[in-house]
């Protein structure tokens, strides 16, 4: 990250927000998020949550729903989800390979997590 | 002056919509159409879920077979637990999704007048190019593999298909006390542990039809570099004897004539060969400039957006990518989500998520009611421009029964995922 690069982004900045980017101030006026500590636009956290969610469909099934012995996530409780997270990092539940992903993910990624698949009927 | 994270979020968002200002003026003036050349984990995926996410964009998707042949299970088939029928996955549900299927094989790409050029003379012009070809093999480093296989008698059954099923006949017709070599070569390339997922099944096929047949393997690694004990502590269990793992073992020429492998240390007879040889980026990378790691075999990629770093327009996915990532099956649908992702965002004028992560599960079985997993989450640092591995990865020690259950579920959501 070079003084320049960043000189050369304001100096976009009035160009292209005006010109091209009607999405990206509108996103700025939202409330902020975070992402493993680091604030962010409202539009890239849900686009960061739609897509480690989509990484969860691999095993547990297109949009959560799963056709095999893996468990579905579609459609369950928010709390008992975001828990089950917290309880595999801790190892107070037994897993085969869901200490490993939960170690890779943070508490507030769990929530969006348990929120997003909460939310799928 | 320092600066924070806070105030590179704010500018590298500004300026990269300042890179993006030629397409979005397309993409409002008409729709933006994305062409993936590949349907496999990760073309498809991208393909599907480009449509699910963004129907405004319009997806053809190019590839040459009629349907697909999955190498995740292919080793049940050489084995003999599973046939071919319970590999090949059917293309029919991805049109519904409001993907064009093109089947014709891509064979040129012009970047700057971002045309794909196929086989059968068709031009496509791309807003966005998604390459996603898999591998092709650099059969020019082992002498005598060409003629072998066109001989049909040395394969590399690495690419699901008429050598998976010539490969479980060749072992059927084998006698009892036959040898079965079989080679792998050096990281990185397709499938790490498939080379001893496949020694697994064999084994166990011998065990109950010909126990006096061997398992001679020509490891191009310093060792069972993947789910290492795992494996060692199945082979010794359930096949002892019979897998004889030759680690740091380079295959560099086969006689087919003389059924003699000939690695840098030894000369092996063998019944059945099969020879996995070093692979590189499918040639259309070649074509479009993108396949420009320091070897010239694999192609960089941003990892935020999967974009080659030298030729704009250009996306790559899965085994192609220059990565630390495995070359899974699960890595390639995971990337192809993010790419998708990517896209989605920046067609609409909004920066992609500077953070992706991706997870990589894959599962190898031992044997018809044991498996085991490998599981590791990387996640994208923007200030060290790469994937970093989290803590905590790794593979499971011993196989199991509920592995094998979970491997068998994998499989059938995965397919579900990429091709359902």
């Amino acid at each position: 990250m070079t003084l320049k690069s960043v000189l050369s982004g304001v100096a976009c900045a009035a160009l292209c927000l005006s010109a091209v980017s009607p999405g990206v101030v509108v996103a700025a006026e939202e409330k902020p998020c975070l992402i493993a500590g680091w604030q962010n636009p409202a539009s890239i956290c849900a686009a960061h949550t739609k897509t480690i969610a989509a990484t969860c469909f691999i095993c547990h099934g297109p949009n959560g729903k799963s056709i095999g012995a893996v468990p579905s996530l579609a459609g369950q409780d928010k709390a008992y989800l975001a828990e089950a997270m917290r309880d595999f990092k801790s190892g107070k539940r037994e897993s085969t390979v869901m200490k490993k992903y939960a170690l890779g993910y943070s508490d507030s990624e769990y929530d969006d997590l348990a929120a997003y698949f909460a939310a799928i009927k | 002056m320092t600066i924070n994270r806070r105030s590179f979020l704010k500018y590298s968002g500004a300026s990269l919509a300042a890179t993006l200002a030629p397409q979005l003026a397309f993409a409002m003036a008409g729709k933006p159409h994305v062409v993936v050349v590949g349907a496999g984990f990760g073309g498809a995926t991208c393909a599907k879920y480009l449509r699910m996410w963004d129907p405004n964009i319009q997806v053809t998707l190019i590839e040459p077979n009629a349907q697909f042949y999955s190498c995740p299970m292919s080793n049940w088939v050489i084995g003999g637990m599973r046939t071919m029928d319970d590999i090949v996955k059917s293309y029919a549900n991805l049109p519904g999704y409001g993907i064009k299927m093109v089947q014709d094989t891509a064979v040129g790409v012009d970047a700057n007048k971002r045309v794909v050029t196929t086989g059968k003379g068709q031009k496509i012009s791309y807003d966005r190019l998604v390459l996603a070809p898999g591998i092709e093999f650099m059969t020019d480093q082992i002498e005598g593999f060409a003629e072998g296989e066109a001989a049909g008698k040395v394969l590399h059954a690495w690419k699901a298909g008429p050598q998976t099923l010539a490969l479980r006949k060749q072992l059927e017709a084998m006698p009892d006390g036959g040898v079965f070599v079989i080679a792998s070569p050096p990281p990185p390339g397709r499938c790490v542990s498939g080379p001893y997922e496949r020694a697994s099944l064999v084994a166990q096929y011998f065990k109950r039809n010909k126990p006096k047949s061997k398992i001679i393997m020509l490891d191009g690694h310093f060792d069972v570099v993947s789910k290492g004990p795992m494996f060692k502590a199945a082979w010794k269990k359930l096949y002892p004897g019979m897998i004889d793992h030759r680690p740091y073992n380079l295959v560099t020429k086969v006689d087919h004539k003389s059924m003699i492998v000939t690695s840098e240390f030894e000369d092996v007879k063998a019944d059945v060969i099969n020879i996995v040889p070093k692979q590189r980026a499918g040639a259309i990378c070649a074509s479009a400039g993108v396949r420009t790691d320091t070897a010239g075999v694999w192609c960089p990629v941003n990892g935020v957006t999967y974009e080659a770093p030298n030729v704009p327009f250009v996306h790559i996915l899965g085994d192609s990518v220059a990565s630390n990532m495995p070359k899974s099956a699960h890595v390639s649908n995971n990337q192809a989500k993010i790419c998708a992702a990517a896209l989605v965002e920046m067609f609409n004028g909004r920066e992609p998520n500077p953070y992706p992560v991706i997870g990589s599960t894959s599962y190898s079985a031992t044997s018809d009611e044991t498996s085991g997993p490998i599981a590791v989450v990387m996640r994208y640092d923007p200030d060290k421009e790469a994937y970093i591995r989290q803590p905590g990865g790794g593979a499971a020690d011993l196989s199991d029964e509920l592995n094998f259950a979970y491997n068998l579920s994998w499989f059938e959501n995965i397919w579900a995922d990429t091709f359902g």
